[in-house]
């Protein structure tokens, strides 16, 4: 067990070593020239320079990897380029708001997900099973902004049902403050849900489908329990196994759908971030959310793996 | 999205190796999803090629602002006056384009390593490791960072999606390729003195060739989503129209709530061509599985 945990860890941190990594070197590949993207307009060969130095630019490039990842350790992303704050100040305080939208979509899809695929497994081809198919494969086909803006023209503009645009009112204090939450965090959580859940339903019902031809499962018919507790407490839980680490392994895509989602509904997280730094073609800040994502998707990704490695009694041992 | 549907990965290819290319295509298009599908890609590579030979660029400022759809303008304009189906039109060009060329590059670089750690048993950790630690990374991201680094271009946009989507296509193909790898004939052309090279260009590459062109199709439709993503994000070529500008346009100029029509139009044309791809690659697959065949 302790071996099984160990080798997830080193896989983590081999991850996040690649992503900064990878990262360090297509900044200092690629074309672009940081000091000449800090600010427009003429600056002279000193100014220059003296900006060079100052980023570590005019030092061998293995001198500024090692710099570069001490600094990161400290947890030092550099300074915007357009709002002179630290990238790692302005990632943090959005990092909140897209954990809690990306949280509560993984949360969701687990929980829609597994009876929607235990039903179509056990009804195999009838209509609930025959509807999660075709939901299964259109969904997967879905553009996340596409859905996102039916659902604000719709239930946001045309029926008012839902506020467009932020993640709270301000306003609100106490209880009422948890509704406004909740309230601005539905139509962004409906449609990352909608994407991600059809290929989830799919993917369980598939392995539901294998498991419940086991032998163990006959064996379990056969002693006379009942359908209800031969699916819900002998074949979920190795159905589940494997779904759970597909979507640990899903957490990438689920993450990039958030940024989508934010950007439509304006939801103040690192994704809407993205967005406004692509204008402004702040790459210190693109850099910083990348790794910050990276790193929140891999621990989420680690986080998964243990959870699974605890229901698993096959690795537990 | 980019979990597969698992029906996809359980197929062996050498059971239907035998079966001849006519009945296998007559499985295809047995079923109304093999025929329909084929003829929604058809057209969209139609419109692909003579759509902006007849349809004007939508370049110019027209006086009708915002209109709805009429006879005059089949979806609308948007709030520049410009046609939104000239858009879609012109859009269809480069969104075809990034899908099938990207979706390429990607395929040669995953059936490579695919294959290369099937066969060769020394790669095969190094190409598994690295393919869970792409796969377990949020790939817009770094897309979005790549591109803006880049400098936004038709060219960025398939480099990009190209070189960043080969491992879902390394997993299946090694997955595959390790089945027919532990099979007695290959051990029978090493015999024979093949070197590696040979045997898995030669002996495994034919034997999952179909699985190749079920995952052409699947990172096509794919890269169609992420093509229409980093588009909408900002990160499209400027001087060339795609559906997820036409998305962002409309995001921009605060039109999203009023002009239905600038969104819904684009949104459905992604919707078709990615569900057209997807289900193309799942009608060839059920149609070579001896399981489902003729169904």
């Amino acid at each position: 067990m302790l071996r099984y945990a160990a080798s997830r860890l080193l896989r983590a941190i081999l991850t996040i070593w690649i992503a900064v990594t990878v990262t360090f070197f297509l900044l200092r590949l690629l074309p672009a020239d940081p000091t000449l993207l800090v600010v427009e307009g003429d600056m002279t060969p000193e100014m220059q320079e003296a900006l060079r130095s100052q980023y570590g630019l005019d030092k061998p490039i293995l001198q500024q990897y090692v710099l570069y990842l001490g600094q990161l350790v400290q947890g030092n992303l550099g300074v915007s380029f357009r709002q002179l704050v630290p990238v790692a100040d302005l990632l943090l305080s959005r990092l909140p708001w897209t954990l809690l939208l990306a949280g509560s979509a993984f949360v969701l899809t687990l929980l829609v997900g597994i009876p929607l695929g235990v039903y179509a497994a056990v009804g195999r081809g009838g209509l609930v099973d025959r509807g999660v198919q075709f939901f299964g494969i259109t969904s997967n086909a879905l553009f996340i902004p596409s859905v996102a803006i039916l659902l604000l023209v719709v239930f946001g503009s045309n029926l008012g049902w839902f506020p467009i645009g932020q993640a709270i009112d301000p306003d609100t204090r106490g209880l009422a403050a948890y509704a406004s939450l909740l309230h601005h965090l539905a139509l962004p959580l409906f449609s990352l849900v909608l994407v991600q859940l059809g290929p989830y339903a799919l993917t369980l019902r598939t392995n539901m489908v294998e498991v419940l031809g086991e032998d163990y499962i006959t064996s379990a018919r056969s002693r006379g329990l009942t359908q209800r507790r031969v699916v819900w407490r002998h074949a979920l839980r190795n159905a589940v196994l494997p779904a759970l680490m597909l979507m640990g392994l899903q957490l990438g895509t689920l993450i990039g759908g958030a940024v989508l989602t934010e950007t439509v509904f304006a939801y103040p997280g690192v994704g809407r971030l993205i967005f406004e730094s692509v204008q402004q073609l702040d790459y210190p800040v693109l850099q910083g959310a990348f790794v910050v994502l990276a790193v929140t998707v891999v621990l989420a990704n680690l986080v998964t793996d243990l959870l699974s490695m605890v229901l698993n009694p096959r690795i537990r041992t | 999205m980019s979990t597969e549907p698992q029906n996809l990965t359980v197929d062996t290819p050498s059971a239907a190796m035998t079966t001849a290319r006519r009945r296998r295509a007559g499985g295809f298009f047995s079923a109304p999803s093999g025929w329909l599908s084929v003829g929604v890609l058809g057209m969209f590579v139609v419109i692909a090629l003579v759509g902006p030979l007849s349809v004007d660029s939508p370049s110019g400022l027209g006086t009708d602002i915002l209109q709805s759809p009429s006879t005059d303008h089949w979806f609308g304009t948007d709030d520049l006056g410009q046609d939104v189906f000239a858009q879609v039109v012109w859009g269809t060009r480069i969104s075809l384009m990034v899908g099938a060329v990207a979706s390429l590059i990607a395929i040669c670089i995953g059936t490579l390593l695919g294959l290369a750690a099937a066969y060769v048993k020394r790669l095969d950790p190094v190409v598994t490791t690295l393919t869970d630690v792409m796969l377990s990374l949020p790939m817009l991201p770094l897309m979005i960072l790549v591109t803006a680094l880049a400098g936004p271009s038709v060219v960025t946009l398939i480099t990009v999606i190209g070189l960043l989507s080969w491992p879902e296509v390394t997993r299946m193909i090694r997955a595959n390729g390790l089945v027919v790898a532990a099979m007695p004939y290959i051990d029978g052309a090493r015999v024979l003195g093949a070197g590696a090279t040979r045997i898995i260009s030669r002996e495994i590459l034919p034997a999952v060739m179909p699985l190749v062109v079920v995952n052409v199709l699947l990172t096509a439709a794919r890269a169609v989503i992420a093509e229409a993503g980093l588009s909408f994000l900002g990160m499209g070529d400027p001087s060339s129209w795609s559906w997820g500008r036409i998305l962002l346009n409309a995001q921009r100029s605060g039109t999203i709530a009023s002009a239905w029509w600038q969104t819904l139009f684009p949104s459905l044309a992604i919707l078709l061509l990615v569900l057209a791809a997807t289900i193309a690659g799942i009608r060839y697959n059920d149609s070579r599985d001896p399981r489902t065949r003729g169904v």
